[in-house]
């Protein structure tokens, strides 16, 4: 009984198959407008009806024929529906077709909903005109049949097909609330873009009253039931000539559909025209509150996790008997197995007899085609209604989500998208083009989810080396070395026993010495004062050679004045002045001082060339200066004489300083003998010391001091009269040369007492 | 949204233009409408393009699901982005007929290629047969 209506291209095989099955008239139909719409495929495949639910769709996987057929005779029973409208495993996609119900005006809808599905999916629904698969009857035809009979298919399939009851259904304000209602919203919503402008004549009576007991909850599943198919509007909800009709024109349209957005379009066929005024009175519909009477399905239990309920729906394998409810969640499912739509296993509680948990998914991974006996009875729950749907704006009135796993996925995405689409296009702005998507969100976000919840769980792992292949410890390439005490090692040179002394060899550990150098660690203040020293010593040294220069350029004046030209000897003169003035200057410690300082010329002294210096100097310094520098020296000559033990160089000065004294006043000189003589044995030592020139200078002094000294002598009291150290035994006699007797007498008296005191 | 923070997930490329390019060479334009832990993708209105030289053809396809080991690379299209008019262009005829012109000259290009080193005793094997191992 599966329709004749069915497909143009595919009815042989479709009949032929279909009757042998229990098929899904509606869904059937569905399949074949949508596969036509989509892909144009019509003629290709012969062999196997691809699009037909019960080969491999939901019709083939969820749905259980047998149970189906107890429905269905149920309602055929209870409904009173004449004829022969058997069950042949009529399911009923019901809202497809219903949705394809187009009734021409907002009122007929609901009937035409009770009315199309008639002619191809429920053969068992007597039905006046419209059983036994859809003749050409015509839709008007059927009009006013039996109302009851549209009543009880209205309902049949509107409860089969909760999914659609859901569309729409929130605005209805059904005589009685519940579920039933929604699915008939559901319907509204899917007739939405679908309706067509055909005449219904089903007789639209909103009936009042529902029958309170529905056999029809568990609608078949299968791409029938879907919300919104794209094609035709099945031809469950069209008389037979208007399936045709569409058929026809569908292939006109087709080329549109492949490159436009094949959902929004509408089918294409023909002027679709969806009001709200239209959905309104559908809501009004008896069908609607059949629905509501009869109850949503239900929501799963609270306490299960999503999850589990959507793997234990996708149980592959019958299950013989159903789990007990509020066990573990089934796990039979693998976890590859992406999340289902909400599924609610709701099942009417009110449907009595039900042996089953749900409404089989509609598509179970692998191909299973079974339905999970899933928790037995349905849960006690009261009607739980789909949560309002996550996008349109706030005050579009969430739509009633019922369980919508019996359709074809395809289906229950339209259904969903429409919702959306209508939620958004209440409230909707201009602009986003996401939200104008009508393919948006096809991946809900609890699939979403479940991906990354996958792609997370790979990242957990207890032993990251067995299960990440690229995992490595980090810092593996760190180099471990083996940590060994650290020992002393010194060398300790070989000895054998017995012997006296230790064998050492000099290797890499244990060099030899080769230079014995001592570090002498001196302080800063040590540093410090050697530093000063060694400045001076420097400073001295440079004064000297400064002078030396002056000097020599003095002593070779004379050659160059001799030899320079007229007009350059001023120049030289006068070179030669400030040089002379220069050396002079240079022996004062200080400028402002005319005096030489005793400092000065002992420091230069105390360099051997200094004292060079001072000796060729000497004759050439003015007498004053000659004079103090010779003072100078006789102060301190025992400071000098010790110095010059190395340079010996002292004597050099000799003739100088012998040349200077002669040219001393007496006063000068005495001043001088006073200091020679001042300092004990100086003079002696010196003489001592400097054999070599101890005569001349002996002689010289003696020579120019006899004279004064005699009066000195004479003059000064005798205990001051240090006496020296050393008289030269030709002191006397020499002194007798120049002195007259009494001063000789007294002389010798002096001497004798000095001599004598010593 | 990024669900996983640190993390590159094909999430966030739901519902976009995509353009992708498989293994066997083929490049198919659409939008991206779901994937899985495989990164097998489902791609909605899909259009294979073909480029051959400087023109290009499109050939519309549907709805197509990629196996995820089959996908090179995958890049989104950003469609706001003024489109490059170097490209021109074509017929699926034209394209398919240049598409088979360049084909047959690669072929012929090779044959001599292999003849030659035939010739020398050597031999290059081909890329596909590489990858059993």
């Amino acid at each position: 009984m599966r329709l004749a209506a069915c497909k143009a291209a595919r009815l042989p095989s479709d009949m032929s198959r279909t009757q042998g099955e229990r098929c899904l008239p509606l869904s059937l139909d569905e399949d074949c407008t949508l596969e036509e719409e989509d892909e144009g495929l019509i003629e290709e495949e012969d062999e196997i009806d691809q699009f037909n639910d019960d080969t491999f769709g939901a019709g083939a996987i969820d749905d259980d024929w047998q149970e189906e057929h107890k429905r269905l005779a149920e309602l055929d029973e209870r409904g009173g529906l004449g004829g022969g409208l058997g069950l042949g495993g009529g399911s009923i996609g019901g809202e497809s077709d219903l949705g394809g119900a187009g009734g021409d005006s907002s009122t007929r809808l609901p009937s035409s909903a009770v009315h199309l599905p008639m002619p191809s999916s429920l053969p068992s629904l007597k039905f006046t005109s419209s059983s036994s698969g859809l003749p050409p009857s015509d839709v008007e035809d059927r009009g006013g049949g039996g109302g009851d009979l549209a009543e009880s298919l209205a309902r049949f399939i509107l409860d089969a097909d909760p999914a659609i009851a859901g569309v729409g259904a929130a605005e209805r304000p059904g005589p009685s609330p519940g579920s039933s209602g929604s699915s008939l919203s559901v319907l509204q919503g899917l007739e939405r873009s679908r309706v067509l402008p055909q005449p219904s004549s089903i007789p639209h009576h909103t009936q009042p009253h529902q029958h309170p007991h529905h056999p029809q909850h568990q609608l078949p599943p299968g791409p029938s039931t879907s919300g919104l198919p794209p094609g035709p509007p099945p031809s469950s909800m069209l008389s037979y000539q208007q399936q045709q009709h569409l058929l026809r024109r569908g292939t006109a349209s087709m080329g549109q559909m492949n490159s436009h957005s094949i959902w929004e379009n509408s089918m294409g066929f023909g002027p679709v025209s969806v009001t709200p005024g239209l959905v309104t009175h559908m809501e009004d519909s008896p069908l609607m509150s059949i629905i509501k009477e009869v109850g949503l399905p239900k929501r799963p239990p609270p306490g299960r996790s999503d999850e589990g309920q959507d793997l234990s729906e996708r149980v592959p394998p019958p299950r013989s008997s159903s789990p007990v409810i509020g066990s573990p969640p089934v796990r039979a499912v693998p976890i590859g197995t992406p999340p289902k739509q909400p599924i609610s296993h709701n099942l009417n509680h009110q449907v009595a007899g039900f042996p089953r948990g749900g409404p089989a998914p509609p598509l179970l991974p692998g191909g299973g085609g079974f339905r999970p006996f899933f928790g037995g009875p349905p849960p006690p729950h009261g009607h739980r209604m789909g949560p309002p749907p996550p996008h349109g704006p706030p005050n579009h009135t969430p739509p009633i989500r019922h369980n919508t796993t019996h359709l074809h996925p395809q289906h229950r995405r339209m259904l969903t998208q429409r919702m959306q689409n209508r939620g958004g296009d209440r409230g909707r702005t201009a602009g986003d083009r996401r939200s104008r998507d009508p393919y948006s969100n096809l991946m809900t976000q609890k699939e979403k989810e479940w991906v990354t919840k996958i792609q997370m769980m790979q990242l957990q792992s207890t032993d990251p080396y067995l299960d990440d292949y690229y995992y490595q410890k980090e810092h593996t390439t760190k180099l471990i070395t083996p940590q060994v005490a650290k020992v002393e090692h010194t060398y300790r040179p070989v000895q054998f026993a017995g012997s006296l002394g230790k064998l050492t060899v000099s290797s890499v550990n244990n060099p030899r010495k080769m230079i014995d150098a001592v570090v002498t660690s001196r302080t800063d203040d040590e540093e410090k004062r050697e530093k000063q020293v060694w400045n001076k010593r420097r400073q001295i040294l440079y004064t000297v050679e400064k002078m030396y220069s002056l000097l020599l350029e003095v002593q070779d004046f004379e050659k160059r004045f001799v030899q320079a030209p007229e007009e350059d000897r001023e120049a030289l003169l006068e070179q030669h002045k400030t040089n002379t003035v220069q050396l002079c200057n240079s022996l004062r410690e200080k400028e402002w001082d005319d005096r030489v300082s005793d400092e000065q010329c002992v420091m230069i002294m105390s360099v051997r060339k200094g004292k060079r210096l001072i000796s060729r100097l000497l004759p050439l310094l003015p007498s004053p200066q000659a004079a103090a520098v010779v003072m100078a020296i006789a102060r301190n000559l025992p400071a000098l004489a010790k110095k010059d033990k190395q340079d010996q160089v002292l004597c050099w000065l000799v003739e100088p300083a012998s040349a200077v004294i002669q040219s001393l006043s007496s006063s000068a000189l005495t001043d001088l003998l006073q200091e020679l003589q001042g300092n004990e044995g100086q003079l002696a030592t010196v003489l001592h010391n400097k054999e070599k020139g101890c005569k001349a200078p002996t002689l010289t002094v003696n020579s120019w001091t006899t004279i004064d000294v005699t009066r000195e002598l004479l003059s000064v009291p005798s205990s001051s009269l240090s006496p020296p150290l050393f008289t030269p035994p030709n002191l006397l006699s020499l002194l007798s040369r120049y002195v007259d007797r009494q001063r000789l007498e007294l002389l010798q008296e002096k001497l004798q007492i000095s001599a004598l005191s010593r | 949204m990024n669900y996983v923070p640190g993390t590159a997930s094909l999430i966030d490329d739901i519902d976009k233009k995509h353009l992708v390019l498989l293994r066997d060479g083929r490049t198919l334009i659409g939008f991206l409408r779901s994937i899985d832990q495989f990164a097998n993708l489902v791609f909605h209105q899909t259009v294979e393009r073909i480029h051959v030289g400087k023109k290009f053809g499109d050939i519309p396809r549907g709805i197509f699901i990629v196996r995820g080991e089959n996908v090179v690379l995958l890049g989104e299209i950003d469609v706001d982005k003024p489109c490059d008019t170097l490209l021109q262009q074509v017929s699926i005829e034209e394209i398919l007929e240049e598409q088979r012109l360049q084909q047959q000259a690669k072929q012929e290009t090779e044959k001599v290629k292999m003849q030659v080193l035939k010739d020398r005793g050597l031999s290059i094997p081909k890329a596909d047969n590489l990858d059993e191992y």
